[in-house]
């Protein structure tokens, strides 16, 4: 036993203790106690230290203004700096996304039915499988951007908006009239609802508070949250941005493709996408009377659209009344990534989640299929992996609806509503800053106040919204001028000649040049046209340098014609000699003579 | 089968006593904020109007002179106390954040006063064209009666005290030092050869015994009191009309021209400007840097004041008012928050230096916004719209239209000039740098 306490090396004899003691004090005081000391507390956080720079900044080399130059390094270098950073952030994000884990391979996750769901999960989620038995007709629903308040309208008129969660009832309407559709505006204080003839909008407490009577006979509603757009489209297919903050008419489209019953916004581009009778799918934004992209997605009418917002809104899928659904890549509009044959009859209605889960319902089933097998590319048209499936007896199912930072799906049908827990759907961290389904009055308050500061304007909708900031306008005053093949020159407005700054102005008479040189697009006679060509290459070979230099034929000697002249020389000298290089060789060739013998070798 | 249900825990997401704050949570994926840069873009746009909305520089107006104010001087260690002279031959002592006359003399100087500066332990040193320098007391007991008088020969244009010192520097036909204990200059400073008008006379702020005067014969001519003559002097396209040294590079000078433009100088290469300032559509009648070195003030026969960034040479911020004449002086506060100015029609304005400045107590929220604000101007500044909003100013129409003028008349002068060149043989007359056409000629 004592010589194994021996060789642990427990207790040490008490002399050689003090002295290592003594060397590590030593030690200590080389290495600085006091830096030490202070050092824990003046450490930098890591975003503030000086971290090494990414290997792939852009150098900017390109750009001669030196300052400009370092500005916009210096710009990229801590780009790419805060970029890493932002990998260190998901630390802070509290909340897991929810799952369903098969254990062994024969198990199949489609099988897993809602009371097992909500036996797995905890008190509080559970309470997201709802049965809402309701009169009036088939249901739509939609939530408020925090997921916190649901509005839904029936058919027939019943129009009711609550917290889902603590259940309490903000409104109830019996509005006696066909309703088609519902959205929130900004927040739950106010809803548009699509009613027979005209949009109207109502306030929390469900007052009458405004009637567009420009939007006739609506049948779809979106609102645009960072525009404070409401957008409609209605029967007679004419797709309406009505701006909520001024409450002006902002604009209308003539979309000439009649009736539309689908229509979804593309949540990072606000871009609208109208699902039309002829099989068409296009896409809208207000600056544009036309579609910005058209497609034939389907034969026969699409009956629903939905955009996937879990990768920036780079798919697509659409369903039609042939029964087929279909996921399209938004980037090329290549023919549909995917698509498959449902199941039933009837209209399909879509809907993806946060997390790119993609919900079918038709018949009396909804399916839900997880986001790597919906992307991929099959060359069969068998449906995607199942992922959960549920049936629902009461058709037909008129909507469905994803609930923002929660694992559940709300259903629309004819008896009323049914929400049922869909793991993993949800995204699990919400921003405060944007949508904060726990904020308190005061919050609300607040970010109505900041999202009206920072309303993007209308015009600045388009398909890639990474534009703006990224790209200089080419100026208005400067001219690209190019002098026989060197680099081009950007001349400033002020020192082009009178006749370029007229032409650069647009008011130049071109009229005279046309003459010279179109005269023959406009003219009908070709002999006419036949005779100037002609003309024109009787005088020689007509090569724009030529045609610069005879610009240049005016009493002025300016040293850059001269150097164009001298080298054009030495070019013709140069081809003449080859000519008769050639030439010479030529004849020795073909022709030998018989005073070839007196040549020099 | 393992399931998994989302579920927020209100305990973590809800207040855990009534009156605390809402737990905020953050989730930096770029997917969770679309159109974070369109917002932004709004952001700095609104920045920028806030900024051209809270734009109020004018603070007040300081009466009591009879006559255009020709010099002002500040009391180098106060943040408070101005002195101004008067072409009535008046001084009065301002305090400036009462706005009180302290002293008044309105019978200082026959004629108008032209030099005006503080000595140690609050006493003024005047000079007129009445061929007079006298010393006041301002601090504590003040009378109507000079502690001092140093009668000169000449009318003197310009007076300076040495940093240290009991030593002062007068301009007149030349430049005299002069001991305060004295009655008779101690000597005398001039280029030889030069026969001109000294308008204006500076000591350098830290190598106290050099000396810079300009003259009426488009000179800038540097002085030593230790060798007891003039260094080097250079002849310019056009007369200068004030200078000031740098407070925070000792070998920087900024010249305010006739010519419309301020030039800064390195006295150690004075063949060129280190930077041309052009925006006044007039001659420049003064000058002052302000104390941190990185701005200064300039005010114009155009009767208007600007305030520039050093190194900046275009669209300084500037300043009018529909009462306010010529500027014949102008200097910044000691804390270089504000700008005072004399002008031709009596009255010393009292300006922000910056004009959206908010004075009073800033709370640390608001000096915050303050601060994203102004990162957002910097970050923004190369979108068209936000720049726009930054650069225009709203000019009286006579000045807008001498710019103009001005504008066409450099245009066409370069236009003559190229078509010139392009019409004599390659060579002969190559352009010049604009730095290269203000100095005419170097002499030692």
């Amino acid at each position: 036993m004592d010589s194994l306490i021996a060789k642990a090396d427990a207790i040490a004899p008490l002399a050689q203790n003090r002295k290592g003691k003594q060397k590590s004090k030593e030690k200590e005081k080389k290495s600085d106690s006091t830096l030490q000391s202070v050092a824990k507390r003046t450490s930098v956080p890591r975003s503030l230290q000086n971290l090494p720079v990414p290997d792939n900044v852009p150098k900017h080399s390109h750009i001669a203004n030196r300052k400009l130059r370092t500005l916009l390094h210096r710009q990229s270098e801590h780009n790419a700096r805060s970029k890493t950073l932002l990998d260190d952030a998901d630390m802070l994000l509290m909340d897991e996304a929810g799952k369903i884990e098969v254990e062994g391979e024969m198990e199949r996750t489609w099988r897993t039915t809602q009371a097992d769901i909500t036996a797995a999960a905890g008190q509080e989620a559970a309470r997201g499988r709802k049965e809402f038995k309701l009169d009036g007709g088939p249901y739509q629903c939609r939530y408020t951007r925090n997921g916190r308040h649901l509005a839904i309208v029936g058919r027939k008129g019943h129009v009711a908006t609550f917290d889902w969660q603590t259940g309490t009832l903000h409104s109830e309407l019996q509005l006696q009239e066909t309703c088609r559709d519902i959205t929130f505006l900004h927040d739950h204080s106010f809803y548009a609802v699509a009613q027979k003839k005209h949009v109207f909008i109502y306030d929390r407490d469900g007052v009458e508070i405004h009637k567009l009577k420009a939007h006739i006979e609506p049948t779809r509603l979106e609102f645009l949250p960072y525009h404070w757009l409401l957008a409609s489209i209605g029967n007679a297919g004419y797709l309406k941005y009505q701006d909520t903050s001024t409450g002006e008419l902002l604009v209308e489209h003539r979309t000439k493709l009649g009736a539309c019953n689908a229509m979804t916004q593309n949540v990072h581009n606000a871009v609208i996408y109208l699902g039309h009778q002829n099989g068409c799918v296009t896409l809208w934004t207000p600056n544009l009377p036309h579609p910005a992209v058209q497609l034939l997605a389907h034969l026969g009418p699409v009956v629903d659209v939905s955009v996937d917002p879990s990768n920036g809104g780079r798919y697509m899928a659409t369903a039609g009344r042939d029964g087929t659904v279909k996921v399209w890549d938004c980037r090329n509009w290549k023919g549909a990534v995917r698509d498959w044959t449902v199941r039933g009859t009837g209209v399909t209605e879509l809907e993806w989640s946060a997390r790119g889960f993609l919900a079918t319902a038709n018949g009396g089933q909804v399916n839900i299929y997880t986001p790597p097998t919906v992307h991929t590319t099959v060359n069969t048209r068998a449906p995607p992996a199942l992922y959960i499936t549920h049936p629902i007896p009461h058709r037909p199912l008129s909507s469905i609806r994803f609930a923002p930072f929660q694992d559940v799906l709300t259903i629309g049908h004819a008896a009323g509503l049914s929400s049922i827990l869909v793991p993993g759907a949800g995204q699990p961290n919400y921003d405060s800053t944007e949508a904060d389904p726990f904020e308190n009055k005061k919050a609300r308050r607040e970010r109505e106040v900041r999202g009206l500061l920072d309303k993007v304007k209308p015009d600045m909708i388009t398909l890639d919204p990474e534009f703006v900031g990224s790209l200089a306008p080419p100026s208005k005053l400067t001219t690209e001028t190019t002098f026989d093949g060197k680099p081009s020159v950007e001349t400033p407005f002020a020192r082009l000649p009178r006749l370029e700054r007229l032409k650069v102005s647009g008011h130049a008479d071109e009229t005279e040049e046309m003459d010279e040189d179109d005269a023959a697009d406009d003219g009908e006679d070709k002999a006419e046209k036949k005779r100037l060509k002609e003309k024109r290459k009787m005088r020689g070979r007509n090569k724009s340098l030529k045609r610069y230099l005879r610009r240049q034929r005016a009493n002025v000697i300016d040293p850059r014609t001269v150097a164009i002249r001298a080298k054009l020389e030495k070019q013709q000298e140069e081809k003449r000699k080859a000519r008769l290089a050639k030439e010479g060789e030529d004849d020795g060739a073909q022709q030998p003579s018989a005073l070839d013998r007196f040549r020099r070798k | 089968m393992k399931v998994s249900v989302l579920q927020h825990a209100p305990e973590t997401h809800l207040p855990t006593r009534p009156g605390d704050p809402t737990p905020t949570f953050r989730n930096l994926d770029p997917l969770m904020h679309p159109f974070s840069r369109a917002r932004e873009r709004t952001r700095a746009l609104n920045a920028a109007k806030m900024e051209r909305m809270f734009a109020k520089p004018f603070i007040d107006s300081l009466e009591g002179h009879i006559d255009a104010v020709e010099v002002l001087a500040r009391l180098p260690d106060s943040l408070t106390t101005i002195a101004s002279g008067s072409w009535d031959g008046g001084i009065l002592v301002h305090n400036l954040s009462t706005r009180e006359q302290i002293v008044k003399l309105p019978q200082a100087h026959k004629g108008k006063v032209s030099g005006l500066c503080f000595a140690t332990n609050e006493r003024l040193l005047s000079c007129g064209v009445d061929r007079n320098v006298k010393l006041w007391n301002v601090g504590g007991d003040v009378s109507d009666i000079p502690l001092n008088v140093f009668p000169g020969k000449y009318a003197f244009n310009s007076i300076d005290h040495h940093g240290s010192d009991p030593l002062f520097a007068t301009a007149s036909n030349l430049v005299q030092i002069w001991d305060e204990t004295k009655s008779a200059p101690i000597s005398d400073l001039t280029f030889p050869t030069s026969s001109e008008t000294i308008t204006a006379v500076r000591f350098n702020l830290s190598e106290s015994s050099v000396l810079a005067s300009i003259g009426s014969d488009r000179t800038f001519t540097l002085y030593d009191i230790r060798t007891g003559k003039a260094e080097r002097r250079v002849i310019m396209q056009m007369q200068s009309n004030a200078l000031a040294w740098s407070p925070t590079f000792p070998t920087t000078v900024l010249l305010a021209s006739e010519d419309h433009n301020l030039y800064t100088f390195d006295v150690r290469h004075l063949t060129t400007p280190s930077h041309i300032y052009k925006a006044h559509v007039a001659a420049v009648m003064s000058c002052d840097w302000s104390p941190t070195g990185l701005e200064f003030v300039s005010g114009g026969w155009d009767r208007t004041v600007r305030i520039w960034k050093e190194g900046q040479g275009h669209t300084p911020e500037v300043y009018h008012t529909k009462r306010m004449q010529r500027v014949s002086s102008s200097i910044f506060s000691a804390d270089a928050r504000f700008v005072i100015t004399g002008s031709d029609d009596g009255n010393v304005r009292i300006w922000k230096a910056k004009a959206h400045d908010k004075l009073g107590v800033i709370t640390a929220r608001e000096r915050a916004a303050i601060e994203y604000r102004e990162s957002l101007k910097q970050r923004w500044k190369m979108d068209a719209e936000v720049n726009k909003v930054t650069r225009t100013r709203h000019l009286p129409k006579a000045v807008y239209k001498a710019g103009k003028l001005k504008h066409t008349m450099l245009e066409a002068q370069r236009v003559k000039d190229e078509r010139r060149r392009k019409h004599t043989r390659a060579g002969e007359t190559n352009p010049k740098p604009e730095r290269k056409k203000v100095v005419i000629a170097e002499q030692t």
